[in-house]
């Protein structure tokens, strides 16, 4: 049977393929041994498929040591060495958290911010007091991380501090951060935090407006869905998508809601000559809400013969949920001309 | 159905693509509407927002990513599938490859279908190895067919096919390659001897380990069954399987840059292939 020494000196050989194996096997072996030829290794490996398999078997070695030493490549000089690292640090999991505390109270900057991305996209229950630390942590990028981790996470229990977070003067790239955690996490209080933040839209630059629109679409109701229509006719183009996402998710907690004056005409002039084709795809869906009404109706027939594939699929769609008597012909009589599958199904449904 | 907003298709279609390497753009938004649709409703959910939280952050060990991609994806193969890919193969890679061996003085070609299934894929390649290289017969040629299935085995050796697994053979083709017998079709004998049938377990790295010496590696739609681990794991034995300047061919919209940043990312015209340098 192979032995740890005999897979060091193939770990050492002239043959890359030979070096892959070797790395392989010791990650198979799984004992903490292991490690230190590895990390030695790594540092002189040429080869990116070597490393691959390096890091693989840090991943299969169980012991703590792996961690420890996936730890210290975390202060690595070249980028490519620390991503994989905190690939290794996240696959471990749970097991991790105790040194990534050590960390996060003894490292510099980077390294605390290498840490809450080791975190990001694990269900991390006991990293509660790592989380608790970078909120309050003096380099902002950190505490972005941070809150965009909890955001995600959906960890409730960070609302208060984020409400707190956005509603000071702070980083513009914080604030953004912290309306898109409350996307997630946020409750009846949060939408009067946002509203109080953010008294008046019109002087929202673009970039946190699209945060915020978010944020209406989670939390909004009534009186949001006015707004947020009225941006529509007004906003830039590539302020379409996040706007008619809102109103598509403001829409069904008030269902009741008349369109106003503008917004039909808006939504007539984005499916008639908006770009991309998502963003008309996206009008006739938001139009659908009012197809009850005759012209909204006669509207959403005519973009069945569109030229542009996602207006038609949109618009059977959202004409298939209709209760319109004699639809169901209409429909039948239109998929004899239609040629794409996917509106075809859609006419079908 | 649920109303996936747009964003939240971007998303999913981000994480799909993250996480099985399978590319939706927005032609896909319907189709994809509907698969979520339908584990939505398995999973007794009405918010789209709950089944992405679902997807990111409650699937530890990625059942629902897996439950999802059964959906996607389909189990169907057929001949001359993925025409494009192979086109990119036929037209470009194979030619660079041959004419390489010949300058060297070499006569050998060798190519793996890994998860050949029923033998649909590598009897293809044969096709169009001798179409594009009538001199494969004086060469030592072999297409060498491996998959886990022993059952799959025997449905390659036999070679037979029904008329949808041969439905996208091209008229041509099907007239020098194949012979009508009923209602199935069956692979000329003269094509079935370049294609060697073998059992191979992807996940085994000893066997993985003598798969060595090869110009051409297609392993298409077999890899989004594998979890993160062991799809790198493959993919890094086919690095070691392969020659130098030797190609790997995925699936369409599966992704090798994004499991082994060994391959080298390389342009034919319009076609995108990954190449071991």
């Amino acid at each position: 049977m192979s032995t740890l020494k005999e897979f060091e000196e193939k770990l050492h050989g002239a043959d890359e393929a030979e070096r892959t194996y070797a790395a392989e096997d010791i990650g198979y072996l799984n004992v903490p041994d292991g490690v230190p030829p590895l990390l030695e290794r790594l540092a002189q490996e040429p080869s990116l498929a070597v490393r691959a398999a390096i890091f693989q078997a840090l991943i299969r070695i169980e012991a703590d040591a792996a961690i420890e030493g996936s730890i210290e490549l975390l202060g690595s000089e070249d980028p490519q060495i620390r991503n994989q690292a905190v690939d290794v640090l996240r696959r471990k999991g749970p097991q991790s958290i105790p040194f990534l505390k050590t960390v996060m109270r003894e490292g510099d900057k980077d390294m605390r911010k290498l840490v809450l991305d080791v975190l990001s996209g694990m269900q991390a229950g006991n990293a509660g007091e790592i989380y608790a630390k970078a909120l309050s942590d003096p380099d902002v990028n950190v505490v972005i991380t941070a809150v965009e981790n909890l955001g995600r996470m959906r960890a409730a229990e960070f609302r208060t501090r984020i409400e707190e977070l956005m509603g000071t003067d702070s980083h513009p790239m914080l604030t953004g951060a912290c309306l898109e955690a409350l996307v997630e996490i946020g409750d009846e209080s949060s939408l009067g935090a946002i509203r109080r933040r953010f008294p008046d839209l019109t002087s929202l630059p673009d970039f946190l407006l699209a945060s915020y629109l978010k944020a209406m679409a989670a939390l909004g109701s009534a009186t949001e869905f006015g707004e947020v229509a009225s941006l529509l006719p007004v906003r830039g183009p590539h302020l379409r998508p996040p706007i008619l996402s809102a109103l598509m998710a403001i829409y069904p907690h008030c269902p009741l809601l008349e369109p106003g004056e503008t917004l039909l005409p808006a939504l007539r002039a984005v499916v008639e000559d908006g770009d991309p084709p998502l963003c008309r795809y996206q009008a006739v869906r938001v139009l659908s809400f009012w197809a009850a009404r005759d012209d909204v109706y006669a509207f959403l027939l005519s973009c069945l013969s569109s030229r542009e594939r996602l207006v038609r699929l949109g618009a059977a769609e959202s004409l298939s949920m209709t209760k319109r008597p004699g639809l169901a012909q209409v429909l039948a009589a239109r998929a004899l001309e239609e040629s794409d599958e996917e509106v075809l199904q859609a006419l079908a449904c | 159905m649920p109303d996936l907003s747009v964003e939240q298709f971007q998303t999913l279609s981000q994480q799909i693509y993250q996480k099985l390497g399978l590319h939706f753009d927005e032609k896909k938004i319907y189709f994809l509407k509907t698969r979520v649709a339908k584990r939505m409703t398995a999973l007794g959910l009405d918010d789209p927002r709950e089944y992405m939280f679902k997807l990111s952050y409650a699937d530890p060990h990625g059942e629902e990513m897996q439950a999802l991609a059964n959906l996607v994806t389909t189990n169907e193969t057929y001949m001359f599938r993925e025409y494009d890919q192979l086109q990119a193969f036929a037209n470009y890679c194979l030619p660079e490859v041959l004419s390489a061996k010949q300058a060297r003085g070499e006569r050998t070609l060798r190519i793996w279908s890994a998860g050949c299934s029923s033998g649909e894929e590598p009897y293809t390649l044969a096709m169009i190895v001798q179409d594009v290289f009538p001199q494969a017969q004086s060469w030592d040629c072999e297409i060498v067919a491996t998959d886990i299935d022993e059952n799959m085995l025997k449905r390659v050796a036999a070679a037979r096919y029904g008329a949808r697994s041969v439905a996208d053979v091209p008229d041509e083709y099907r007239a020098k390659y194949l012979l009508e017998d009923g209602d199935e079709w069956i692979v000329r004998r003269r094509t079935t001897a370049l294609v060697k049938a073998r059992h191979l377990n992807l996940s085994d790295r000893m066997a993985m380990r003598a798969m060595r010496g090869f110009d051409f590696i297609f392993c298409r739609n077999v890899l989004i069954y594998f979890d993160d681990l062991s799809r790198k794991a493959v993919v890094d034995h086919f690095y070691n399987a392969l020659n130098p300047a030797s190609y790997v061919f995925l699936g369409h919209s599966e992704s090798v840059g994004r499991v082994n940043t060994a391959f080298k990312l390389k342009r034919f015209e319009n076609h995108l292939v990954y190449v071991k340098e």
